[in-house]
Formats: structure tokens, C-alpha cells, sequence
């Protein structure tokens, strides 16, 4: 990617979501996953409250970069109201659009960029971070 | 012949931008520089890059010199052994060692430092010792030491830093006692760039017959490590930090010590006679070496010290030390950039912080200008949580960058901080 990319990537969509995080927040909830980045920091906590198998409400909050936080943000937006059986689903069918390099796999713009960012270099793990974690967790609960 | 690192560059398609860039006089020794002019390559404590000199070592012992060293009874094995050798006398020589006996060869700085965890340390811990480390610590020098004193029972303690990042003597001076069984520190922060008293932390640990253990890894291409004059017992480094190959390291040990290093690994070329009921081991160094040895590593570090020697260090020292009072001047002048810590005793590497952008991104942008620094918590983990920080950019210099990156470097940083407001 051209800096001119990455700089047109980061004003349009990473940087908005950045600067105004979806329900960037600590409260007290059903369920919480870490999601933790050794290697560079990236920490977030996602919580969930639950409504018959629901995920009624989903907050995060903690600390990481543009891309880690706004990859974050997107993800919580868009699983709130979905079963766990359907967020589980969808962070699978969004993990393997990106470990395939394949956006046009997603019909949602956002995931299209995210997946579209894994070309910005050493990347790759800032976008996966939370919806790694969320998949791990909702699997070992489900299995 | 292209490193791996090149590869990746690549690989990435990476175009740097087209800056009217004269290479200095160190950089024209180095190929990476030829191959790419304009990057500014700031990330020399992670691993520095590579003399010609270096590579057409190892390429030439590939080619015309490889053979496995020991017990080959023909030509081209007795030469490769001649010059493993000849290399741990080149490295005796370079740190001051009595001989080369006290050399031992590793894959790298943590595994010098395991080796003596494990095969000097281990066996005198008890419960009720302690073990002193500072909190500027590389993992590699923090861990193995936590690791055994849980096991023991020891206590691990840890000396701070003052407001500066520099370490606080007098607190040091507290921690060390009768029952301190070893000292391990390192020479140069790899975080925060400080440089260690490590003469005064040796005689004051000495004074209570606790055996000291320097990590040289940031400090060993460019600063004095005469062991008869600091009289460490233990010192470590890597190849790749002092312009040699990766996966090569080594391990000093003082002649009181030699004794007292047994095995770290079980393998082939390191027994004196080996029964179905038991095993009898060589000494030092060569217990250390089990299995085939990194016979091409050696002699690319053999080569690396070679190119070392044949500088001018105190002339390089005071032209870095421009530099690195250059770099601290013009990241101080840029607003929203702060200097996590400005030690007093300071070598070429700086930690700093970009407000309300995160490292990993700063780094990301710096690098679409062709500068390549690193971001993160840089394996010192207990130090950022101390200091209060999660994450640092860190800018780290060789004797082959020059004002001219440093410029770079200030221009791309007030570019994103204005992009990015």
C-alpha cells in the first residue's frame, strides 16, 4: 500500500472510529473476554450482557492502536444482537476472509477494508486481536 | 546474496521516497545501504545490519571452506576447526578475556544467560538467597533469574531507576548482600538507552561475594568491555547487535567459574566417555557446545570483530554521541513528542511517545517515509508498567546513520501529527 492509501484508509474509516469508539467503556457484565497482544500490548476487555443467548449488549475498553481499537469498535458493533452461535459464525467467516486475503468474501464495507488493511505491513495481528479472542471464546463455550 | 530481511523488503514492494541521500562514510561498508540509499535505518538494538566484510565471510566459508569441525581427519574439517578456534581467540581478545577457555559460543545473549541460570546458578540457590537484577531488563535477563529464584525459594530483587531512567546506586547498594548469589544486569538498557555503572555495580556486588553477570548485548560493537579491568564474571552478547550474523552468541566465564559451568544441553562432542550406566562431561566451553556447532556463525562473528577492531571506536563514539545529542534536541523541539526518559549516563537509543497516536502507528507511518524504527514494549515489560507506559516508538542509532535521517525522522513525525489532528 501507497502512504497515499494508508493515509486515505486512516481519514475515512480508521481514524473516525478511532477517535469515536462504539461503546468504549468499562461496565459490569455477564461476560468478558481479554483480548491481549504480547508482543506489542494491544489490550482490550470486551463485555457482554446476555439476554437468553443474546448478545443484548456488548461493550469494550482498554488500550491499543488505530487500527487494533477501530477493528475492535467495528467488531462489537456489529455482533450486538446476534446469538453466539451467529457471532461465532461471523468472526469465523471474517478470520478466514482475511487469512485468505479474500474481501470480496464479506459483504460489509467496513470488513472489507480491515481485510483490505492486511496489506499494511506487520498489521495483520492489530485487525485480527479482539475478533481472534471472540472466536476463541464463544468456541470453547459452544464446544 | 540477499538476506532474509532484505526478502521481506521485497516481498512488501516497498518504495522509499526519493530524498538526495550521500551515504556516509560507514554506511558505503554495508550492501543493505546500496540496495536501498534512502532508508533511514534506526532500529540498531534490535539487530544492526551487516559489513560486506561479514557476509563474504560466511558466503566464503560456504563456498570454498565448509566442513564440520572436530574429529573430520581431512583437510577442509582440520581448517574449519582451525578457524572456529582462531575465532574464540579473536573473541577472548576483543573483551580482554585471560584466553580463549573462557569464551563459550551460544545461539545468543538468552542463551548465555540460561546457561548460567541453569548450569552456575542452580545448584548454590537456596532458599533465603536472592538474586539482584534492575527493572531496566531485557526479558532475557530478568526471566531466568524470576524463573529460578520461584523454584528455589529465593527472592528476586529488583533495583529502580530515578526520575531520568538512570538506575538508583544507592538503592542497589541496599539490595546486595551475604545471601545475594548473583547480580545480573545490563550494560546498556535496550529501552530506554541507559548506560550502566557496570565497574561500580561489579566492585560493589564483589564486595559481598556475589558474582556479577553483564548483558553487553547493546553495548559490546561500540563500548570497552575489558574483562580483566571491569572483572565481571559472567558476560554475555549476540552477534547480530554488533554487525555479525544471527544465531550466534557468547558466553564469558571468569577463570574462578570455569569449573562450575556444567552442561546445558546433553548431546554429541561435549563427553570424555559415555556407558550405559553414565556420562563423564569435558569443561567449559566445550560442554557447552553439544551437537553441531554454528560453525558459519562463528566465523562471521570472527569477521564482525574484525570489522570492530579495525575502526576507530573512540572517534565513532564522540561522532554517535553528536548524533544521539542531535536526535534528543530535535525530538525535544517537536510538540506532542515526549522522551519517556532522558538518562543521564545516555547512549544512542531513545524511547518516546507520540501524543494520542499509538506507537504501532507511528512506526507504520515512519516506515511509508523509508524509516524504519520499532515499536512496542521491546521484551522489557516490568519496566514500561514501572515507568507507567504501554507501548514506546524507539529510535536506535548506529554509527552508519546521520543528521540527515534524524531530520527525516523530526519532518515525518510533524507530518503525522498534523495528519493526524
Amino acid at each position: 500500500m501507497t502512504k497515499e492509501e494508508i493515509q486515505s484508509l486512516y481519514k475515512d474509516k480508521i481514524l473516525p472510529e478511532n477517535k469515536a469508539p462504539y461503546h468504549f467503556e468499562k461496565v459490569d457484565a455477564d461476560h468478558s473476554v481479554k483480548a491481549y497482544n504480547p508482543m506489542c500490548g494491544d489490550k482490550y476487555e470486551l463485555y457482554f450482557e446476555n439476554d437468553d443467548q443474546l448478545l443484548d449488549q456488548v461493550h469494550f475498553h482498554g488500550i491499543g492502536c488505530a487500527i487494533s481499537k477501530a477493528s475492535t469498535s467495528i467488531l462489537v458493533r456489529r455482533i450486538e444482537g446476534m446469538t453466539e452461535e451467529e457471532a461465532e459464525e461471523y468472526c469465523k467467516k471474517f478470520l478466514e476472509a482475511i487469512n485468505s486475503s479474500d474481501p470480496d468474501s464479506l459483504s460489509d464495507e467496513d470488513l472489507k477494508i480491515l481485510v483490505e488493511l492486511k496489506n499494511f505491513e506487520g498489521r495483520v495481528d492489530c485487525i485480527k486481536l479482539s475478533w481472534e479472542a471472540l472466536y476463541d471464546f464463544l468456541k470453547n463455550k459452544t464446544s | 546474496m540477499r538476506n532474509n530481511a532484505i526478502v521481506l523488503f521485497v516481498v512488501s514492494s516497498v518504495s522509499y521516497p526519493k530524498y538526495r541521500f550521500k551515504l556516509n562514510s560507514y554506511s558505503t561498508q554495508f550492501p543493505v545501504f546500496e540496495e536501498y540509499p534512502e532508508l533511514a535505518y534506526l532500529d540498531n538494538a534490535a539487530t544492526t545490519q551487516r559489513p560486506k566484510a561479514v557476509i563474504d565471510a560466511i558466503n566464503k566459508f560456504y563456498i570454498s571452506e565448509n566442513a564440520n569441525i572436530h574429529r573430520g581427519i581431512y583437510d577442509l574439517s582440520n581448517q574449519a576447526t582451525t578457524k572456529y578456534e582462531a575465532a574464540r581467540q579473536a573473541v577472548a581478545d576483543f573483551i580482554g578475556a585471560s584466553s580463549a577457555s573462557n569464551i563459550g559460543f551460544t545461539k545468543g545473549t538468552t542463551e548465555s544467560v540460561n546457561v548460567v541460570a541453569q548450569s552456575f546458578l542452580s545448584k548454590r540457590l537456596n532458599q533465603g538467597d536472592n538474586i539482584v537484577v534492575s527493572i531496566l531488563e531485557h526479558h532475557a535477563n530478568f526471566i531466568p533469574w524470576q524463573m529460578l529464584a520461584k523454584e528455589k525459594g529465593a527472592e528476586l530483587r529488583v533495583i529502580p531507576i530515578d526520575e531520568h531512567g538512570d538506575l538508583n546506586m544507592p538503592a542497589y547498594k541496599e539490595l546486595v548482600d551475604q545471601n545475594t548469589k548473583m547480580v545480573a544486569v545490563n550494560h546498556i538498557s535496550n529501552t530506554l538507552g541507559t548506560i550502566n555503572d557496570i565497574a561500580e555495580i561489579i566492585a560493589v556486588a564483589h564486595t559481598k561475594d556475589a558474582p556479577v553477570m553483564i548483558d553487553a548485548a547493546q553495548s559490546v560493537s561500540m563500548y570497552p568491555l575489558d574483562a580483566q579491568y571491569l572483572k565481571y564474571d559472567f558476560l554475555a552478547f549476540s552477534g547480530h547487535k554488533m554487525y555479525g550474523p544471527f544465531g550466534i552468541g557468547v558466553l564469558y566465564v571468569a577463570d574462578q567459574h570455569l569449573s562450575e559451568i556444567g552442561p546445558y544441553n546433553y548431546g554429541g562432542g561435549m563427553i570424555k566417555e559415555v556407558t550405559i550406566e553414565e556420562t563423564t562431561f569435558v569443561k567449559f566451553p566445550k560442554n557447552l557446545e553439544a551437537g553441531t556447532s554454528n560453525v558459519a556463525g562463528v566465523i562471521g562473528l570472527h569477521a564482525a570483530v574484525e570489522y570492530i577492531n579495525q575502526l576507530d571506536r573512540a572517534q565513532i563514539q564522540s561522532e554517535l554521541s553528536e548524533l544521539s545529542q542531535y536526535t534528543e534536541e530535535l525530538l525535544q523541539s517537536i510538540p506532542g513528542v515526549k522522551v519517556v526518559r532522558l538518562p543521564k549516563h545516555h547512549s544512542g537509543i531513545f524511547s518516546i511517545e507520540v501524543e494520542d497516536i499509538h506507537p504501532h502507528d507511528v512506526a507504520s507511518f515512519l516506515n511509508k517515509d523509508g524509516i524504519a524504527v520499532r515499536a512496542g514494549m521491546h521484551c522489557t515489560q516490568p519496566l514500561l508498567t514501572d515507568i507507567g507506559v504501554p507501548a514506546t516508538v524507539r529510535i536506535s542509532l548506529a554509527h552508519y546513520n546521520d543528521k540527515s535521517q534524524i531530520d527525516r525522522l523530526k519532518a515525518s513525525l510533524i507530518e503525522l501529527i498534523d495528519f493526524w489532528s
